[in-house]
């Protein structure tokens, strides 16, 4: 008893944020709430039915209407893709493209927003918004206005090579006259295109990033560096590079995953599911569910595994940075 | 930006309560299965013709039916297969519908069609309807669909110039790269023929031609005709244009037939490949081209005209509707001779009654007259439900003739990887 009246200011003092405690932990959650039954209902159910569709046999509209049963194949639709050679090629496809395009976009954006970091108030302006009117266009309308210009015809780049003197044109890629010429026909041309337009329109995000991340770099190390003798490349893997290294590596899982699973800009380039040899793991999925006839197992299978696939690329990722952190 | 997300779980949750409630507001039709209303679906943009022709069926079904009111709803050609698909899962379809002819067998297969069969075989007028055309409308011996309009492919060519480089239509294989190459040459800059390379139906043309066949049903199992000399020999000829006779250029490897299409329209190309329908949709390109644009019928390699795939459009009953003979009274008012006959005429179509295609005055018609030729020749794509996927999504055809265009692989080797893919689609259990 004595003890206690004693100590009523420290325990009070103690008291009070033990007190307020559950107020303050049960709020957050609270707020959580609306958010989290929309994620749990537009975003977890939807994807524990795919898992769930995964292992039946699932090929007509009446099955998921609930007219037919579903016949459990377990792991036959999983076992049929793995087996298909065809799988392969989609599968080399899908991380090759990505790896180039976190690559790229990543190098590209990054220099963008060294550029931005250094110019004057006004040009860095004027570039950022140039740059961002690239990622403000929708990834459909952007990919049909890059289809023009790659077109056959009529298209500028056509038009470009046409421009070339034909001496020169021949010399380099032997022939002079390009109209007509196929610019989607070869999987490694379409392949190249595809990663012009879709580093086009992620680049800037990551420029921007990095340009936010670069405001937080207190000047003065830049500065001891350069008077230390320091040139431009050792300044940035020395200095700005290991500061950075958080924004960096968010930044590069967020490229991996929007690279998987690229779908607009090949579905626009490629004029649709017609063009088998430039699958990806997204389109090859959304084709075997839904071109006639459907296949609703196969294809969610297809993309379960395409979503472990991401898991396991961005968990090694995140690991290796979280531990890099640790050292 | 922070708004934006604060805002987003809010925008979600009203929009999904919308659409439940709207989810519910929609299920009232079930009470309503007394005959007051019928649920029409016709493809396409619905044009102000074609209203005006669907009101008067309306009225003439009505005479009969005086308290039923025709709802007509159009739906885009590219938006039907989601719209049947969603129609098919959510319960709620049409009592009627159009949808393209290569699509019946595949609809009917996930059992989105009613069986006509009884009610077709009771139905006098049917009996006059193009044999091929019924054929095609039919799964495992039971009819899905009746045919409602049909049309052939042609060639389309600019009269001026071939007058310019003085040459007449082609009759044979030989006499089209002939005709190609003189037009190419008189007007430099633009290609012989634009050739549809990633299509299948004006290649088809070419392979019945020669005398080929895409693939047999040989007691129950499908045996592909792919590898036969004939269908290389077509093969050969219809990659040639671009790799050996440089009528057509590389990209024709990718071209669906719009794209061809477009190349005519704009005065880029002396031929193309075209249904009697398409001629709206070429002079909505280029409304000039009328005065110089002719047709004739896809030639043999001998001199005869080759046989095209007849496409068009069915008229089907919804398995699902609970009307459905009023559905079928109002299905015989629409394909009745007089109503068929007028209505395929306003399209640019053909009637699907022989005897109407046979006494149709189309002899005098510049565009029609070559369509009505081949009309007299018709063949379908094999008849299983399975070959959509041949045909749609592995694109089996398309891709063999486009990888010989791109030089990735020989004819030889195309026509045995194609062979191999379809019998393995086509056979598949």
């Amino acid at each position: 008893m004595t003890t206690l009246t004693e100590d009523t200011g420290t325990a009070a003092a103690r008291e009070t944020p033990a007190r307020r405690r559950p107020r303050v932990d049960r709020l957050p959650y609270l707020l959580l709430l609306p958010c989290l039954v929309v994620v749990g209902v537009l975003l977890l159910w939807p994807l524990g039915q795919v898992v769930a569709m995964s292992f039946y046999k699932l090929d007509s509209v009446r099955q998921l209407r609930g007219d037919r049963e579903w016949p459990w194949v377990g792991l036959a639709n999983y076992t049929q893709i793995l087996a298909d050679p065809f799988f392969r090629t989609v599968l080399r496809n899908t991380v090759l493209f990505a790896a180039a395009n976190v690559a790229l976009t990543m190098i590209l954006g990054t220099l963008v927003g060294l550029l931005l970091n250094r110019l004057g108030r006004k040009m860095a302006t004027f570039v950022a918004s140039c740059v961002m009117l690239a990622w403000a266009t929708p990834a459909l309308t952007g990919t049909i206005v890059w289809k023009w210009i790659f077109d056959d015809t009529s298209g500028l780049v056509t038009w470009l090579f046409n421009k070339l003197p034909d001496g020169l044109s021949q010399a380099l890629f032997g022939q002079s006259d390009w109209t007509g010429y196929g610019w989607f026909n070869s999987p490694l041309l379409f392949f190249a295109i595809l990663t012009l337009v879709v580093v086009w329109h992620s680049f800037p995000f990551i420029a921007v990033s990095v340009l936010a991340g670069l405001k937080s770099v207190p000047s003065e190390l830049h500065e001891a560096a350069r008077v230390d003798g320091a040139g431009p490349w050792k300044v940035f893997w020395k200095i700005t590079f290991p500061l950075l290294r958080p924004v960096f590596g968010i930044l590069v899982v967020l490229s991996t995953i929007w690279d998987f699973k690229v779908f607009t800009q090949q579905f626009v380039l490629a004029g649709g599911t017609q063009d088998r040899p430039t699958f990806m793991l997204s389109i090859y999925s959304y084709a075997e569910a839904f071109s006639p006839p459907p296949k609703y197992g196969v294809g969610s299978a297809i993309a379960v595994i395409l979503t472990l696939i991401l898991l396991v690329v961005t968990g090694l990722y995140v690991r290796m940075v979280l531990r890099q952190e640790d050292e | 930006m922070n708004r934006w997300k604060r805002l987003a779980p809010v925008t979600a949750v009203v929009a999904s309560a919308a659409m439940v409630l709207a989810g519910c507001g929609g299920s009232g039709d079930d009470e309503a299965a007394d005959n007051s209303k019928l649920t029409v679906w016709m493809m396409g943009e619905g044009s102000d013709a074609q209203t005006k022709f669907l009101d008067g069926v309306e009225t003439e079904f009505r005479q009969k039916h005086p308290d039923t009111d025709v709802v007509v709803q159009y739906i885009p050609w590219l938006e039907a297969p989601k719209k049947f698909q969603a129609a098919l899962a959510g319960g709620e379809g049409p009592d009627v519908t159009e949808l393209g002819n290569t699509e019946t067998q595949g609809w009917a297969a996930q059992e989105a069609l009613a069986d006509v069969s009884g009610r077709m075989s009771g139905w006098a007028e049917s009996k006059d309807i193009l044999p091929d055309l019924v054929k095609n409308a039919q799964l495992d011996g039971k009819q899905y669909g009746v045919p409602w309009y049909a049309g052939v492919r042609a060639i389309y060519y600019r009269t001026d110039w071939f007058a310019e480089a003085g040459v007449q239509p082609p009759k044979n294989w030989e006499e089209l790269v002939a005709a190609a190459k003189a037009v190419q040459a008189k007007k430099p800059g633009t290609y012989g023929i634009a050739l549809p390379g990633n299509s299948e139906l004006p290649f088809y043309s070419f392979l019945w031609g020669a005398g080929g066949e895409i693939a047999t049903n040989q007691g129950g199992s499908w045996k592909s005709g792919y590898t036969t000399p004939e269908a290389q020999k077509a093969v050969k000829f219809w990659t040639d244009m671009v790799t050996v006779h440089k009528i057509a250029p590389p990209a024709a490897a990718g071209w669906n037939e719009i794209d061809a299409r477009t190349q005519f329209a704009t005065g880029k190309a002396a031929m193309a490949f075209g249904g009697s329908w398409q001629a709206g949709a070429i002079k909505k390109d280029n409304p000039e081209i009328e005065k110089v644009w002719g047709t004739f019928p896809i030639p043999g390699p001998d001199g005869r005209p080759a046989p095209a795939f007849a496409g068009g459009s069915d008229i089907a009953l919804w398995q699902d509707s609970k009307k459905q003979d009023l559905a079928w009274d109002y299905l015989t008012v629409l394909l009745n001779k007089k109503n068929a006959q007028s209505f395929a005429g306003s399209l640019g179509f053909f009637p699907v009654y022989s005897d109407l295609v046979a006494s149709g005055d189309y002899a005098n018609d510049k565009l029609m007259a070559a369509f009505a030729t081949t009309m007299q020749n018709t063949k379908v794509t094999p008849l299983t439900p399975k070959w959509v996927e041949v045909s749609r999504t592995k694109t089996v055809t398309q891709a063999m003739n486009s990888s010989v265009m791109k030089g990735q692989k020989t004819v030889e080797q195309a026509t045995t990887d194609a062979a191999a893919e379809m019998e393995s689609i086509l056979n598949a259990k």
